[in-house]
């Protein structure tokens, strides 16, 4: 935290920093109709195939009975695993009072809440039977992981809004009390709303603290947990290159790089559309680097062991599945993930140049593609090989390639999670204005009062 | 008359319990009714023949389907040394359980333990795991296992999640991807839980040991369509199996014990209810060509 | 583990073409194969017994033309299409079989598939058959269980020339007991000189939950006369029904939940939500606060 200012000097960069906060409000021209159009379109695109789907079948797909779940699931993993960034970048590093994550929390919290929101949703699309959905809460058995999924996915859903929401009241009174004219009438009403009367007090600043404690020291198991029961869904199984125990702190290892990378592409976006070079520091992109170089090494390590412990044996069953990555079928797609996804960016962004903004940037795109395609691998070829041999089916049955309709529902998902994290970024700032003056050193008096 | 005729062929064929085995479809005219068979047909019947008591609503029929046969437990026994790949119990078993042509409840798998061993023919049907990994899976309890041992399916329940298939190591499930199979035909059919029939777009079906039948008193559709002598089936409380082609009655525990029987990768721990009879002293030769599964 | 197997649709084909189109050509050196054993009765009447086992469950039974309806059908023993084979060519039928046709090379030892050669022989129009089969004659059989001592106890008569029935000895009587399927043979007991017979049930078998048994005493072939059914005679032993579906497994229903399973995810959940609605009520407290200092 800076030294405090004069009350003058506080007030000169408070309006400062809420008129370059609300640049993203404000903002509208060809190119956020345009995004809009484009996220929209792709989107009902993809609903359309939904449609498709629900009329003639599950069987639009490329799944059938040995390959049974496809690219759906995979991307459902990808979405939890995007979302966990929210549990690590707005709880944990705020709990271990690290700084310079404070303003990248929201930014977190937006990807966490759209990647989280769209698991839910992609998991109801891979359903036989979505009409049903209902029997979960009906009839849910207790033993069962999907149960468990669905409860703590609604869970953490619930807690990262939460966690958006209530560090959000203050800098709502505040653009309620100190908005300029060019935001929207309709969104200042929903200000008001919001800001459920903000005053400012010291009493509400307490209980604002005190809340955000808790969701922070909550979000820690139920994040923990959301990408671990997920990867039960996997490992309570008993199929080859699923039946592992390490699965659960892989699949954790994994979604940090995910999500570190997510959040990275998020906050170029945001510095180079609304002009945040002074918020998004390069700082903040050398820190993120080595944050994703840090998770990278550790999944690199659980990578290790995944791969390495099971091909030293060679069981069987295990044996025909690793042939199957390192030489066979997935070998490209393996190979190109975990060089690109993981090998080489690491080596990069050892360097002080490849943590500057744009190179940060672009290699982080290649993580976030290569964490796709590993969920992809994890997924289908351990299906692809079940114990038994698979006869006297079609030869489509056999290997699995995914279907237009599936590539369309799976763009959907994208699509409808880019445009939650542009109506999140449209509505509010994307940075926590009061934390942020504050850790410049204007007091909270300054923060709340109302404008004159 | 036509309906006469197969109602007199029915009679003769499968007595009383032919009706009882039935379940309503809707009235066509003022007293004819319609009828699915075990078999999976469509029959007309005249209203007086059926008696109430036979066809139970179907949540009646969910109710007594969960329960299973009192006191029994059922058990299959697979003699591999007396298959040769006819597939009568395949063709039964996808017109009892209405299934598309690749859709198999049981499969007949050509197979190769290791490199230079024999290759034999194995019937796959569901396991009845007495440990299913299907049904500690499931999030609505659609599928389960009941009292005789059986895992059944609830259709009308299922969700559609695959879990179950992921979770079985035997590849045991198929999943309606697709309308199934005369799905117009069957339209307005009451559900019967012991066969899965008629089967519904985007839930999962499986083998059930015909338990449909074994309600009747009779054996799987497998079992009896096998020309070969493959299957016994029967309770082991009672430590008794009958062979489907012959008829003969056995010893559960003697034939079992006396032919070395396995079940099938008891590794896993799945206390499976279906015991194989090596494939030693054949009664036919191996037919087909064998070719490396994986690589 | 396991391999691949193809071409499994060529292997149907090439069965179906087998059975339905060709002749079945037995090589020439094997068609004149001569019968090692001795065309007598006591042969005969093996080759017979190991009909019953290996042959009748397709062929059926010898004379009545009553073999599985398959394709091609299997013919009967007294059928031209069997009598035709010279011996060697039945032997070598048997030994190899062809498509629906068992190998019994492997099963049934050589001098064995001679002797049902024989069997097969005795019904051949040129031959003097050795087994003649009486034609089966009426008889009555009478039964009941004496629950005290685990017997079964059999009279048997059999009708004379002049239509009455007179005792029946030396005839062998089979105990069967029902089971879901079938009957379950326990055992066989010749009835004596006074037609009597006495059948000790074997300690071990079993009846249903009460230990009731369905005994089915019927008499050889060569008799007609319907089984005596004894039903729910107290001779077995209680059928022991174990509980399958017990409390705490993990694969049953919510009933039979584990204890440790169902609390832990109760307090989980329970715990993470009512810690979301202490904050919910945090938002609350702060509107309140809000409203109080207007």
């Amino acid at each position: 935290m800076e030294k405090s200012k004069s009350p003058e000097e506080s007030r000169k960069l408070l309006d400062k920093i809420t008129f370059d906060l609300t640049r993203s409000i404000v903002k509208r021209d060809e190119l956020t109709n345009f995004w809009y159009f484009f996220l929209i379109m792709f989107a009902a695109v993809g609903l359309w195939g939904w449609f498709i789907q629900i009329r003639d079948g599950l069987g639009v797909t490329g799944m059938r009975d040995y390959v049974s779940w496809g690219m759906y699931i995979a991307n459902f993993v990808f979405f939890v695993a995007v979302s966990l960034i929210g549990f690590l970048l707005s709880s944990a590093l705020h709990l271990l009072k690290i700084n310079w994550a404070k303003p990248i929390s929201r930014v977190a919290e937006q990807v966490a809440i759209a990647a989280v929101a769209l698991a839910g949703i992609i998991i109801v699309m891979d359903m036989g039977r979505p009409d049903r959905l209902l029997n979960v809460f009906i009839h849910g058995r207790f033993a069962s992981p999907i149960l468990w999924d669905v409860t703590v996915v609604t869970t953490y859903l619930t807690i990262s809004i939460l966690l958006f929401y209530i560090p959000l009241i203050p800098d709502l009174a505040l653009l309620r009390d100190k908005g300029t004219d060019d935001i929207p009438k309709w969104k200042m009403k929903v200000y008001t709303l919001l800001a459920l009367g903000w005053k400012g007090s010291a009493e509400q600043y307490k209980l604002v603290y005190h809340a955000m404690r808790i969701l922070m020291l909550l979000i820690l198991p139920v994040g923990l947990s959301i990408h671990t029961v997920t990867s039960w869904l996997f490992a309570a199984t008993l199929r080859s290159g699923w039946d592992t125990t390490i699965l659960g702190p892989y699949f954790v290892a994994g979604a940090f790089v995910a999500g570190a990378a997510a959040v990275v592409i998020v906050m170029y976006a945001y510095r180079q559309r609304y002009n945040l070079k002074d918020y998004f520091e390069d700082l903040h992109f050398d820190y993120m680097g080595k944050l994703l170089v840090f998770v990278c090494l550790v999944y690199l390590y659980f990578n290790i062991n995944e791969f390495l412990v099971p091909a030293y044996k060679m069981k069987t069953a295990e044996g025909i599945h690793l042939r199957n990555l390192f030489t066979g079928n997935f070998s490209v797609m393996f190979w190109l993930a975990q060089t690109f996804g993981l090998i080489l960016p690491i080596l990069l962004m050892l360097c002080k140049y490849f943590r500057k903004p744009l190179p940060l940037t672009i290699i982080s795109v290649f993580v976030l593609i290569a964490s796709w395609v590993k969920r992809y691998i994890i997924v289908i070829p351990t299906l692809e090989h079940p114990f038994l041999p698979v006869q006297n089916v079609p030869d489509h049955f056999k290997h699995y390639s995914p279907t237009s309709i599936e590539v369309m529902i799976t763009l959907f998902s994208f699509m409808a999670a880019l445009l939650i994290i542009t109506v999140l970024a449209k509505m509010f700032p994307v940075i926590t204005i009061w934390e942020y003056a504050e850790d410049k050193g204007i007091e909270k008096e300054i923060i709340s009062e109302p404008k004159n | 008359m036509k309906t006469l005729g197969s109602i007199g062929a029915a009679g003769v064929v499968g007595g009383s319990s032919f009706l009882s085995s039935c379940s309503k479809v809707q009235t066509t005219s003022g007293d004819k009714i319609r009828l699915l068979t075990s078999s999976g047909e469509l029959v007309e019947v005249d209203k007086e023949q059926l008696k109430p008591a036979d066809m139970p609503s179907l949540t009646e029929n969910q109710k007594r389907g969960r329960k299973g046969l009192p006191g029994r437990s059922w058990v299959m026994v697979i003699d591999l040394s007396k298959c040769r790949n006819a597939r009568e119990c395949m063709k039964g078993c996808q017109n009892h359980h209405q299934l598309r042509p690749e859709q198999h409840h049981i499969n007949v798998l050509q197979m190769q333990d290791a490199e230079h061993t024999a290759p034999y023919y194995m019937p796959k049907p569901c396991q009845h795991c007495d440990n299913p990994p299907c049904t500690k899976v499931c999030p609505v309890n659609a599928t389960f296992k009941r009292e005789d041992g059986i895992v059944l399916i609830d259709n009308e329940r299922c969700i559609g999640c695959r879990f179950c298939i992921a979770a079985c190591p035997y590849s045991a499930r198929v999943f309606n991807w697709f309308e199934p199979r005369d799905a117009e035909k069957y339209e307005g059919v009451t559900y019967n839980i012991e066969a899965n029939v008629p089967q519904k777009k985007g839930t999962i079906s499986k083998c059930l040991f015909s338990a449909d039948r074994l309600r009747d008193g009779k054996l799987p559709t497998c079992v009896s369509s096998c020309p070969n002598g493959v299957y016994w089936f029967g309770d082991r409380n009672e430590n008794a199996v009958t062979n489907g082609t012959t008829k003969e009655t056995t010893s559960f525990s003697k034939l079992i014990k006396e032919n070395a029987a396995y079940t099938l990768m008891e590794e896993l721990g799945t206390k499976p209810r279906v015991y194989y009879l090596p494939p030693k002293d054949r009664a036919f030769p191996f037919q087909g060509e064998i070719e490396d599964h994986h690589s | 583990m396991i391999k691949k197997i193809n071409l499994i649709f060529v292997a149907i084909l090439f069965i179906a073409q087998q059975g339905m189109g060709q002749e079945w050509l037995v090589p020439e050196d094997q068609k004149t194969l001569k019968n090692p054993t001795e065309y007598n009765l006591s042969n005969v009447k093996k080759g017979k017994d190991l009909y019953l086992t290996n042959c009748k469950s397709c062929h059926g039974d010898a004379g009545k033309n009553n073999g599985l309806p398959l394709v091609p059908p299997p013919p009967d023993v007294t059928s031209d299409i069997m009598q035709a084979n010279t011996e060697g060519e039945l032997f070598y039928k048997i030994t190899n079989g062809r498509g629906g046709m068992p190998q019994f090379g492997s099963t049934i030892s050589e001098d064995d598939r001679w002797r049902l050669v024989n069997y097969i022989r005795n019904y051949n129009p040129a031959n003097e058959p050795v087994l003649v089969e009486a034609p089966p004659q009426k008889a009555k059989l009478l039964a009941s269980v004496n629950e005290t001592e685990k017997k079964v106890e059999v009279f048997a008569e059999v009708e004379g020339n002049d239509g009455k029935f007179l005792v029946l000895a030396n005839a062998s009587v089979s105990i069967s007991a029902k089971k879901a399927f079938g009957n379950l043979p326990i055992g066989e007991v010749l009835t004596n000189a006074e037609g009597r017979a006495e059948y000790a049930i074997p300690k071990d078998l079993i009846g249903d939950e009460q230990g009731l048994v369905n005994v089915v005493v019927s008499l050889g072939e060569g008799f007609v006369t319907d089984p005596v059914i004894l039903d729910a005679a107290k001779v077995g032993q209680p059928k022991q029904v174990p509980k399958l579906i017990k409390k705490e497994v993990l694969w049953s229903t919510n009933e039979n939940v584990q204890t440790w399973l169902l609390l832990s995810y109760l307090g989980a959940v329970g715990g993470a939500w009512l810690a979301i609605a202490y904050v919910v009520f945090q938002i609350f407290k702060i509107w309140r606060v809000g409203k109080q200092q207007e």
